[in-house]
């Protein structure tokens, strides 16, 4: 087998996860249009990421709140 | 036109995601299963037709496949008529998406349609990253998308993985051959994705404009998706772009690609296992075929959370190849030359089993054919296979006949059947851009499927 690439570093870790936490909840209850459709965007990107790294793996659209489905 | 050679960067080695793309075969199981678990847990909760499809208790990967039943197109239609478009089939609420995609239904079947949400719709670029950058391509490069940019979902999401990865993305939906090549030129493009048709196609345009793509364009990758691509197209296509020729495939039905060539082009396409469980199946006995046999895939996606797909039939036939035959480092099993064709376009000729893409493997070896053509015809009560070949305009006609026996002689060698090979004046034959159709069954009673 050829090397295996790069690795996040524990600290890389952990910011990472701590994005995807504060993305999600921006992604659900911020009341702004403009930046909740940024955290939701973003939120997707960053859960991307995670997934690919094996870290984390969520489907999580639908709980957010209902109104915005209206 | 300057005809310098331009020296181009060959494609290089990397992952996209190193960690799950070389991880240890027991761990990659235990990824499978825990999206899985997850997955199925979802698909209970939001989707009807999955509610009362999944059995309870699945406990593991091997019970899955074990008990889970298998899921067909017609079932995916059905679900969708209850309640047009999506029924009771997806699994969170359709207004939550932020795209729709539906397949052509160019046979005449209902389509199938279906959505993303924006998490779907970044996991499928994120597939599509992970086949683009395993390819060598890279943020310095410069693309154009030779597609349509319509409902079929075909290039859509490799659009946007070249955005992510950073690379100049040209969209060449409104152009013609002969614009896209003088754009392949004028905009030093390094990488091209299209159908391997229209690969071939663009090379002969530029021959007829009188361009040779190998010396004087910049490109160094061809992406081919869209349909099956025998070894003999990849070298066709190689020879005349002077580029590495990278394989991959995807459907609507996943949003995305299941695999993809990784650039030690083991002769086939790497399973992007770590968000598909793929299984091969004897057509017959619904049982797995072992390695280096042919059989059906069966897809299980773990991407979507809202059309998701559970051991999904898709008609595939395939070839799957253990991850170590690969000296790329991907612990990622591959399918040997990709999809070879359909299970539902594969008959049985004369005792030979026959699928059109053998065809193509054959004359795509003759550098003299620009098009073709196939068909089962009866001719004096007996299955015949006819082939129509057209000569590049620059084969003089008395070689037509020589050029005719030699083609005839080959795929009598590979393919086990004797031929009536027919030649069609330069131009007379139709080309196409996407979903090639190149092969008719004409006879007079029912075809013998396999």
């Amino acid at each position: 087998m050829s090397e295996a690439g790069p690795r996040l570093t524990p600290d890389e870790e952990q910011r990472l996860l701590r994005c995807y936490a504060d993305l999600k909840q921006l992604a659900a209850h911020c009341q702004v249009p403009s930046v909740r459709a940024a955290a939701r965007a973003a939120l997707a990107q960053v859960h991307a990421a995670l997934n690919g790294q094996g870290l984390a793996y969520e489907l999580y659209s639908a709980d957010w709140p209902e109104e915005d489905k209206l | 036109m300057d005809s310098a050679v331009v020296v181009r960067q060959p494609p290089e080695r990397g992952y996209w995601n190193p960690v799950t793309e070389t991880m240890p075969r027991e761990e990659l199981r235990g990824l499978q299963w825990h999206k899985l678990r997850t997955s199925l847990a979802h698909a209970r909760r939001g989707s009807p037709f999955w509610r009362a499809r999944i059995p309870d208790g699945i406990a593991s990967l091997d019970d899955y496949i074990a008990r889970m039943p298998i899921l067909t197109r017609e079932e995916i239609v059905s679900a969708e008529a209850t309640k047009p478009p999506y029924g009771d089939f997806p699994s969170c609420d359709p207004r939550l998406a932020i795209r729709h995609h539906q397949t052509s239904g160019t046979s005449g079947r209902p389509p199938v349609r279906t959505f993303d949400t924006a998490r779907d719709w970044a996991w499928a670029a994120d597939m599509w990253c992970t086949g683009l950058y395993g390819m060598g391509v890279r943020p310095y490069d410069r693309a154009a998308v030779a597609f349509g940019y319509g409902l079929f979902i075909g290039f859509w999401g490799l659009h946007y993985a070249l955005e992510k990865i950073g690379v100049a993305t040209i969209p060449t939906g409104s152009f013609d051959s002969e614009g896209r090549v003088r754009l392949l030129l004028e905009q030093g493009i390094t990488v091209l994705a299209c159908t391997p048709t229209y690969a071939l196609r663009l090379a002969l345009t530029a021959r007829q404009m009188g361009i040779d793509l190998a010396r004087e364009s910049e490109v160094r990758i061809v992406v081919c998706s869209g349909e099956p691509r025998p070894e003999a197209t990849k070298q066709a296509i190689a020879d005349a772009f002077g580029a590495f020729v990278g394989d991959t495939a995807g459907m609507t039905e996943a949003a995305t690609i299941f695999m993809f060539e990784c650039i030690e082009e083991p002769g086939g396409c790497h399973i992007i296992e770590s968000d598909f469980i793929e299984e091969v199946l004897d057509p017959d006995t619904l049982r797995p075929v072992p390695y280096g046999e042919t059989g059906v895939r069966v897809m299980t996606s773990l991407g979507r959370e809202g059309i998701q797909a559970f051991r999904y039939w898709t008609n595939d036939l395939v070839v799957k190849r253990p991850w170590s035959e690969c000296e790329c480092g991907r612990t990622w099993d591959w399918y040997e030359s990709g999809i070879r064709g359909r299970q539902d376009d594969m008959r049985k000729v004369r005792g030979v089993f026959f699928i059109p893409v053998m065809v193509e493997d054959v004359v795509r070896a003759f550098p003299e054919v620009d098009e073709f053509q196939s068909s089962l015809r009866t001719i004096e009560e007996l299955d015949t296979l006819v082939v129509r070949i057209e000569p590049r305009p620059d084969v003089p006609s008395e070689q037509y006949g020589e050029l005719a026996e030699r083609v005839g002689a080959q795929i009598k060698r590979q393919i086990s059947l004797t031929p009536i090979v027919e030649v069609a004046t330069p131009g007379g034959l139709p080309r196409f851009e996407m979903k090639a159709r190149r092969f008719q069954d004409e006879r007079s009673r029912p075809a013998t499927h396999a």
